[in-house]
C-alpha cells in the first residue's frame, strides 16, 4: 500500500518557489534515499512533509496513509506516526532531556487515543532504549541537546524515532557533521529500527551514508523536482559522475 | 519641617496622616529625619519626566483613582515561607509587630520605634546612612516604624520579614547588619497588599559576610509599591538576590548595591510574570567601588495582557576599581499583544582591565524551538508553555538551597496561567 504519494508538488518559502513539481512514492516499509545537491529543495521536501510554518504549498498535493498531510498540524503528524531527524537538532535550554521526551511520548499516545504512561514507565522506556543506542543516562538528565556534540544530538534523534516508533522516518541530511565513527553508530541505530512497517526517506548530500543505510531506491533531486530514479546503483553511479551531469538532464 | 505642613503640596495617597508617623525618637534619629525631608522634598514624588521613572510614573500611579478595582476575591495570604524555620519579624502596616520574637545567640532585634539617645551604636552609626535617593528618604521622614537587626560576628541564622499592610498609607524601615563572617538567610515576604507601601531596606555587610535574600512581594492589582534596598559589601561579602516579580498597580523595585572591597560579589536574579494591566520596574545599580569585585545580574519577563515590565541596570565601575567582573542580562518575551518591555542596561567604566558583559532583549518564543517541540508530537499550547518555563526557569535555577528554589519557583508559576490565557 503506498503510505506516501506525493505528486507534483510546488512549494514556496518567502515568496521563492523551491519545489516545482515534484513527485514520490513511497510504500510501507520501504526505505527511499533522496540525494541532491545543496539548493536542490531537499530542506524543503523535509519541512513541508513535517509541516512547518512558511512553506506555502503553491499546487499538488500529498496523501499520507490515505488522508490529504497538508491539513495537519505539525503534532498531529507526529501523532500519525511521522517523524523528521533534523539536520540540526534544535538545543533548548530549560527544558531537560527526560522531561521533553515524556511530553512528546505522553502528547503523542493522547492524541491517538491511547493511556498515557506514568513517570516510571517513562523512566524505564526511555533507558532501556538508551542503554540499547549506547547512550549515556547522563545525557537524558541534560537540557535538550544543549551542550551535546554533533553526534550526541544524532543519536538523541534517533533514540527519539526508536521510543516513537514512527510509521514514517525522514532523516534530513543525519549524517553531516558527523565523522566517520559517529556515522556507523547512527546508522547502526535506523539499521536497527528497520522494519516491515516502518518506512524511511533518508535525504543526504552524500553517498557515503548509503553504504551503511542501504536503500530500496534512490531519487536523485535537482532544481525542486526529482530528475532521476533508479535502485541503490543509482547512488554509486552519482558518486562517480557527480550532481552535473543530473542537474543539466533537468535544465 | 513637620508631616502636616507638607502634606498639602504632596498627593493625599502618599503622606500618611500624622498619627500615622513614628513621633519624635532620639535627637540623633530626628535630625536625620529632618534631612531625609529636606531632600525628599526638593525632589518631590518622581514622575516619568525623571529619567529614572521614565517607565514607572510614581505620582501618576498615586493621584489616579484607586480602589475602583472590582477583584472580589482576595487570594488568602499564606506566607510562602511558612515551611521554613527561623523567628519571624513582622511589620504590620510598616511598624514592627513582633518584640517578643526569640532570637539566636549573638543576633539582636530592635524595634526602630523605641529607640531614644542611647540607640546602639552599630544602629545609629548606619541607619539612614545607605539609601540616599529620593524615595529612600521618604520612608525615612514619613516611617512609621521598622526594625534594626544584627547578626553576630560568624552567626549563621534565617531571619523571616513578614509585612502585612491593612492601612492605606505607609512608610517603613528595616536595617540589617551582618557582621564579619555572618551569614544570613533573609526571607521577606509581603501579603497580598492594597494600598501604597514605600519601604526602605539597608543592609550591611561586613567583610566576608554572606547575605542571601529571597523577596516575595504579592500586591493586589490596586497597590502600589515601591522598595528601596541598599546594600554595602565589604572586602570579601557575597550578597545574592533572588527577586520575582508578580506586578502591582506600580511595583518598584530599586536596589543599589556598593561592592566596597575587593572580593566582593553580588548576584542578583528574577523571574517575572506580568499580566492584566500589571507593572514592574526592577532598577538596580551596581557599584564596582572597590577592584576585584564581581557582579552578575539576570532578569527575565513574561509580560502579558497589556502589562508593562521594566528593568534598568546601571553598573558603575569606579576609578581604580581594576580587575572587576560585571554581567548583565534582561530579557522579556511578550506574551500579550498590548504588552511593554522596556529593558534599559547602562554602563559607566572608569576603570581600566574590567570585564563587562551585558545584554538585553525583547522578543516571542525561539520559532525552531517552537517546531521542533510540536514536530515531536507536543501540541502548540503545551509547547509554548513549555518554552516559556524554561524561559523563566533560568531565573531561578541559581537559588542553591532546593526547598527555597522550589517555593520561589511556585510563586512565579502561580502567575503563569494568567499570563498565558491572555495570549491572543
Amino acid at each position: 500500500m503506498n503510505l506516501l504519494e506525493i505528486e507534483n508538488l510546488h512549494v514556496s518559502a518567502q515568496g521563492k518557489e523551491i519545489l516545482k513539481g515534484l513527485s514520490l512514492v513511497v510504500r510501507e516499509g520501504e526505505v527511499h534515499a533522496i540525494m541532491g545537491p545543496n539548493g536542490s529543495g531537499k530542506s524543503t521536501l523535509s519541512y513541508t512533509l513535517a509541516g512547518r510554518e512558511g512553506y506555502e504549498i503553491t499546487a499538488g498535493h500529498i496523501i499520507y496513509r490515505g488522508e490529504d498531510l497538508t491539513l495537519l498540524a505539525p503534532e498531529e503528524r507526529a501523532a500519525k506516526g511521522m517523524f523528521l531527524a533534523l539536520q540540526y537538532p534544535v538545543e533548548i535550554p530549560g527544558v531537560t532531556t527526560m522531561n521533553f521526551l515524556k511530553a512528546a511520548l505522553n502528547a503523542q499516545r493522547r492524541a491517538r487515543g491511547e493511556k498515557e504512561l506514568d513517570a516510571i514507565s517513562v523512566l524505564r522506556l526511555v533507558r532501556e532504549t538508551a542503554a540499547s543506542l549506547n547512550i549515556p543516562e547522563d545525557m537524558l538528565r541534560r537540557a535538550l541537546n544543549v551542550g551535546f556534540s554533533g553526534g550526541e544530538k544524532k543519536r538523541l534523534e534517533i533514540l527519539q524515532m526508536a521510543l516513537f516508533k514512527p510509521v514514517l522516518a525522514i532523516l534530513d541530511e543525519t549524517d553531516s557533521g558527523l565523522d566517520i565513527d559517529a556515522l556507523k553508530l547512527v546508522a547502526d541505530g535506523v539499521n536497527r529500527l528497520r522494519a516491515p512497517q516502518r518506512a524511511m526517506l533518508v535525504i543526504t548530500h552524500y553517498q557515503r551514508l548509503l553504504n551503511y543505510i542501504v536503500p530500496d531506491r534512490v531519487h536523485v533531486m535537482a532544481q525542486g523536482r526529482i530528475v532521476a530514479e533508479g535502485g541503490r546503483e543509482l547512488a554509486h553511479e552519482l558518486e562517480a559522475k557527480g550532481y552535473a551531469g543530473f542537474v543539466k538532464d533537468a535544465a | 519641617m513637620s508631616v502636616a505642613a507638607v502634606k498639602n503640596a504632596l498627593p493625599e495617597s502618599f503622606v500618611p496622616e500624622p498619627a500615622d508617623v513614628l513621633p519624635a525618637q532620639g535627637a540623633w534619629l530626628e535630625e536625620r529625619r529632618a534631612r531625609a525631608m529636606q531632600v525628599f522634598q526638593a525632589g518631590g514624588i518622581p514622575h516619568r519626566r525623571v529619567e529614572e521613572w521614565k517607565y514607572s510614573d510614581l505620582r501618576n500611579a498615586l493621584e489616579a483613582e484607586r480602589g475602583g478595582t472590582n477583584e472580589v476575591v482576595v487570594l488568602p495570604s499564606r506566607d510562602p515561607f511558612a515551611t521554613i524555620a527561623g523567628p519571624r519579624l513582622v511589620l504590620r502596616d510598616g511598624s514592627f509587630d513582633t518584640p517578643r520574637v526569640r532570637v539566636p545567640d549573638n543576633v539582636e532585634v530592635r524595634d526602630l520605634a523605641t529607640l531614644g539617645d542611647d540607640a546602639p551604636d552599630w544602629i545609629g552609626r548606619s541607619l539612614g546612612c545607605v539609601l540616599s535617593n529620593g524615595m529612600g528618604q521618604a520612608s525615612l521622614a514619613f516611617m512609621r516604624g521598622g526594625a534594626a537587626v544584627r547578626i553576630g560576628r560568624g552567626t549563621e541564622v534565617t531571619i523571616h520579614l513578614r509585612f502585612l499592610q491593612q492601612i492605606e498609607i505607609s512608610h517603613a524601615r528595616v536595617l540589617i547588619v551582618v557582621e564579619e563572617g555572618a551569614s544570613l538567610l533573609l526571607l521577606e515576604s509581603h501579603a497580598r497588599m492594597r494600598g501604597v507601601m514605600n519601604l526602605g531596606l539597608e543592609i550591611l555587610l561586613q567583610p566576608n559576610a554572606r547575605v542571601t535574600h529571597v523577596r516575595l512581594a504579592d500586591a493586589a492589582p490596586e497597590a502600589v509599591l515601591v522598595e528601596e534596598i541598599g546594600v554595602t559589601a565589604a572586602r570579601d561579602a557575597h550578597y545574592r538576590a533572588h527577586l520575582p516579580q508578580a506586578g502591582a498597580r506600580l511595583s518598584r523595585l530599586e536596589l543599589r548595591t556598593k561592592l566596597e572591597g575587593a572580593g566582593a560579589e553580588a548576584a542578583l536574579d528574577g523571574a517575572g510574570v506580568l499580566c492584566g494591566r500589571l507593572h514592574a520596574d526592577v532598577t538596580t545599580h551596581v557599584e564596582h567601588v572597590a577592584g576585584k569585585t564581581a557582579s552578575r545580574q539576570l532578569f527575565k519577563y513574561i509580560a502579558g495582557g497589556h502589562s508593562r515590565a521594566v528593568y534598568q541596570g546601571r553598573i558603575s565601575v569606579h576609578k581604580g576599581a581594576d580587575g572587576s567582573d560585571s554581567r548583565q542580562t534582561a530579557k522579556a518575551i511578550l506574551t500579550g499583544e498590548r504588552a511593554e518591555a522596556d529593558l534599559k542596561p547602562e554602563l559607566e567604566i572608569l576603570a581600566d582591565d574590567v570585564k563587562c558583559a551585558h545584554g538585553a532583549a525583547v522578543g516571542d518564543l525561539d520559532r525552531d524551538s517552537l517546531f521542533y517541540l510540536r514536530a515531536r508530537g507536543i501540541p502548540e499550547a503545551e509547547a509554548r508553555e513549555l518554552l516559556l518555563r524554561a524561559f523563566l526557569e533560568e531565573a531561578v535555577a541559581e537559588i542553591t538551597n532546593e526547598n527555597i528554589r522550589s517555593i520561589v519557583w511556585n510563586f512565579v508559576e502561580n502567575y503563569l496561567p494568567k499570563a498565558l490565557d491572555e495570549v491572543t
